[in-house]
């Protein structure tokens, strides 16, 4: 963390995780919703991080279309392949 | 003691969404505002928590001191205060560039800053302005800069806006 006055977006990128998951405490807490109040595009970033955990968090397997499915199975592979 | 509570339109809660009653009590532990407490400002603590509606908080002892907040057991908003509003906000964020302004008259190198501010100021919140003008201030004078000018922001905002110290 740095020992700037305030947050920077990209430190509070990598805090959002934890602050989701309520993990955040005290002063790390605070620093980073005080960046939330004068951060438009960070405040736009943590709502999209929730609304996508709401979302896949409400989805079953079952839900997924089998088509879809073998389409995300075949990206997933691809993607590995192309990383490796 | 009394204090201060910033609030988005109709009173709701910035960061729990919670929508404030007025004149009645909210308890940290009944989970409707924030399991932690119930945040409030000082007037120091203002400039961080700039949004759209100010309100006169009574807080239920005891009252804890965070970084920039205070945070108690309960509350109830007793007021709102008016004179926070779109003009106020204006004439914030223009107090803010003149110091900026007047910044970079004895530090030139604190001209780009005043240039970035003059850009963005048209187009983002008054918290936004105020972080940067306090950013500003941090870049050419450090972190006593960015004290001193949270500090001066504070100041106008009181001032302006009528407010007494708190206990």
């Amino acid at each position: 963390m740095s020992e700037a006055a305030e947050l920077t977006c990209a430190e509070l990128v990598e805090l959002v995780t934890e602050y989701l998951e309520g993990a955040l405490t005290g002063e790390e807490l605070e620093r980073f919703e005080e960046h939330l109040v004068y951060c438009g595009p960070c405040a736009v970033h943590v709502e999209q991080m929730r609304e996508t955990i709401r979302t896949a968090g409400a989805l079953r397997e079952e839900d997924l279309d089998p088509a879809l499915a073998d389409e995300l199975l075949a990206a997933f592979r691809g993607w590995r392949h192309g990383a490796a | 003691m009394n204090a201060f509570k910033f609030l988005l339109t109709d009173r709701v809660g910035p960061f729990s969404g919670f929508r404030w009653p007025v004149g009645e009590w909210v308890e940290a532990h009944d989970g409707r505002a924030c399991g932690a407490g119930v945040h409030a400002c000082a007037p120091a603590d203002l400039p961080f928590w700039l949004l759209d509606e100010l309100w006169e908080v009574e807080l239920r002892e005891p009252v804890a001191r965070g970084r920039h907040k205070l945070v108690a057991r309960g509350g109830r908003l007793v007021r709102r205060i008016e004179a926070w509003d779109g003009e106020a906000g204006e004439d914030f964020t223009v107090a803010c560039i003149e110091r900026v302004r007047g910044l970079a008259v004895r530090r030139p190198e604190a001209a780009g800053h005043l240039a970035d501010l003059g850009n963005w100021a048209p187009h983002v919140r008054p918290a936004a302005v105020a972080s940067l003008a306090a950013r500003a201030a941090e870049a050419v004078e450090g972190r006593d800069g960015y004290d001193a000018e949270r500090a001066a922001q504070a100041d106008w905002l009181a001032g302006r806006l009528g407010l007494e110290p708190t206990a």
